[in-house]
């Protein structure tokens, strides 16, 4: 037994020593590092419903937008400042301020020197020069301004064309402006209005070019804009616009013209070079009803529909009803009855009660981005539904 | 040995550590099953051992015993040693014989009785030897299992226990005593199954040595009461 029993214990110690050596710690599993990918549950109808397009278009396969109809910003326009034409010239931010030089400096009269011997028109500018060096005429105009604008809004491009013609108003001004001191504007504001218009009518080669002439000249620049509201701000301005001529001058505009003037929206994001492929007016996450706001709508339907009691025949009692909704979900018409009802009886019972319903309803509580869906809703009134 | 990548390295899963995280419960009963195992193979070894020798023996006796060797000089052999299987049923029965022969008994009936019974004696005394012990192994095969799962259970016990006060329910931090637990599960069966296996072996051969040794007890009786009749047929 002994014998045994020391090999039996032999046997077991070196069972126990191989085990705790060899078999120590089981190597880790190999767990491949797998990165977990977010899910997210997107309705179906998301995507398959309406996307932009165009709602006559044919079905293509592959869905465009409409074309947006104002043409994009170019990349690189060079519409810098406030022209309106795109060109390269950073003329604009100075044109402010000069004119308002000119006005303060037609009393040392310098100004009406410079002009005619730039441009062969003479007419405009020469005359032009007068207004500021009669220096009582100013004030008149300022009164004129206001009034004549609304007075006349047919001729208010003549005027602004036409720097001549503030020209013939101030020695008839000088005049009126007397009488226009004294008596009420109107009559001053006739008497301009009418000359204008004729010059106006006069002289047409000459509108066009002082227009031409202030590009030439940038120091003098009298844009397209600016020349329409000078000679009538000119005199109002004086007082306040020295100071601010000189600031301009330092910093703000000229700062203003090396800024990027596109505007944020100017991105081509909508933009598309293919046809438009069927679709809404914008793409709008799922223009269908979803069950539960199409189940909402019959509920409430169904809360205000009190149906016509003590008829046997259900059957006449089903009533399909058409009503079109604006965007806030009233009403815009009385309901009409397609189908169903009858013109008495309890069918015509039914139908009554029916749009009745519909119009106790009335403003209809539904998501406005689905609005081309329930813009026009049928609704059928069955009894055996209700219950 | 290699660190875990697992969790924290405190948590170490080599057996030895796991046997030292366990309880003392699950401790003690590790340590039993161990023990029971030991032992289990302790018997297990002594009995093969012992079968062996037993049937060398048995075959050296029946050669021995039919070479046609007279009875008397085998068992003058054999009488002053220690004797084992055949042999001492044999010395038995001649034991018998001689004592009755020498004092002049009377009965042939009486005599074979006594030889008979005699042998019977010697052969379940012989059975008892070689039986003796399998009992544990039964005992272990059966039970070890259980107290095992005892100690898993207890150990399972603990661990969720712990995972409770610890509150993370991290499989990296449930893992650890699980598997201790059921290290205790593992060492019961470790010692059942062999248990199992060699008590069933161990008793068939025990079963086909008793049968063996009945045999001779047998044909030796015949032998005896052929001996007895012709000895009381020359008296008469």
């Amino acid at each position: 037994m002994r014998a045994g029993f020391t090999t039996s214990v032999i046997m077991h110690a070196a069972l126990i020593g191989f085990g705790l050596f060899s078999l120590s710690a089981p190597s880790a599993f190999e767990v491949a590092d797998v990165e977990a990918l977010p899910v997210d549950i997107v309705p179906m109808e998301d995507i398959t419903q309406i996307q932009q397009g165009d709602k006559k278009a044919t079905m293509q396969e592959k869905a465009a937008p409409t074309p947006t109809q104002r043409p994009d910003i170019v990349a690189d326009a060079q519409k810098a400042g406030e022209n309106s034409v795109d060109t390269d010239k950073l003329i604009t931010p100075e044109a402010k301020p000069k004119p308002v030089q000119q006005s303060n400096t037609p009393p040392p009269s310098p100004t009406p020197t410079e002009k005619p011997a730039q441009e062969d028109a003479p007419k405009p500018k020469e005359e032009a020069k007068p207004t500021p060096a009669t220096e009582v005429a100013p004030k008149p105009q300022p009164k004129e301004e206001v009034k004549p604008d609304p007075v006349k809004e047919p001729d208010p491009k003549p005027q602004p064309v036409k720097e001549p013609e503030p020209a013939p108003k101030p020695p008839e001004q000088n005049t009126a402006s007397i009488e226009a001191l004294s008596k009420p504007d109107p009559v001053a504001e006739a008497i301009a209005s009418e000359k204008p218009v004729e010059e106006a009518v006069k002289l047409p080669d000459a509108a066009p070019a002082p227009q031409a002439k202030p590009r030439p000249q940038p120091a003098q620049a009298e844009t397209a804009k600016a020349p329409e509201r000078k000679d009538a701000d000119k005199p109002a301005k004086e007082a306040a616009s020295k100071p601010k001529s000189d600031e301009k001058e330092f910093n703000a505009d000229d700062i203003a013209a090396l800024l990027d003037k596109q505007k944020a929206s100017g991105g081509g994001a909508k933009r598309s070079s293919q046809q438009a492929s069927l679709g809404g007016e914008k793409t709008t996450s799922g223009n269908r009803l979803s069950q539960n706001e199409m189940d909402a709508l019959r509920q409430k339907l169904g809360g205000c529909w009190s149906i016509p009691a003590g008829v046997d025949d259900a059957e006449t009692l089903k009533v399909s009803v058409r009503f079109h909704l604006d965007r806030s979900g009233a009403l815009q018409d009385r309901p009409e009855v397609i189908k169903g009802g009858a013109s008495s009886g309890p069918g015509r019972t039914a139908a009554e009660s029916a749009v009745r319903a519909v119009q106790k309803c009335a403003p209809f509580n539904l998501p406005t981005d689905k609005y081309d869906s329930w813009s026009e809703v049928v609704v059928n009134f069955d009894p055996s539904d209700m219950f | 040995m290699e660190n875990i990548a697992l969790a924290e390295p405190a948590a170490q899963l080599s057996i030895w550590a796991l046997f030292m995280q366990a309880g003392w419960v699950v401790k003690l009963v590790m340590l039993g099953l161990l023990g029971a195992s030991i032992w289990t193979w302790a018997i297990i070894v002594d009995k093969l051992v012992a079968y062996g020798r037993m049937k060398l023996t048995l075959n050296r006796f029946e050669q021995v015993f039919w070479s046609g060797q007279s009875l008397e000089e085998l068992y003058r052999t054999l009488a002053d040693r220690k004797t084992t299987g055949m042999s001492a049923i044999f010395v038995a029965a001649m034991r018998e014989w001689k004592k009755s022969f020498e004092k002049g008994a009377k009965s042939p009936l009486g005599l074979q009785n006594r030889i008979d019974k005699a042998m019977d004696l010697a052969l379940t005394r012989e059975m008892e030897r070689l039986e003796g012990r399998l009992g544990f192994l039964a005992t272990i095969g059966s039970a070890a299992p259980f107290i095992g799962l005892f100690g898993t259970v207890v150990g399972i016990m603990t661990s969720f226990q712990a995972i409770a006060a610890s509150k993370n329910t991290n499989l990296s931090v449930v893992a650890p005593g699980i598997a201790e637990a059921l290290l205790a599960t593992a060492i019961g069966l470790l010692a059942a199954i062999p248990a199992v296996i060699a008590y069933n072996k161990l008793s068939s051969d025990a079963g086909k040595l008793g049968v063996r040794m009945e045999g001779f007890a047998d044909e030796f009786s015949a032998i005896l009461s052929r001996q007895i009749d012709e000895k009381v047929a020359q008296r008469v």
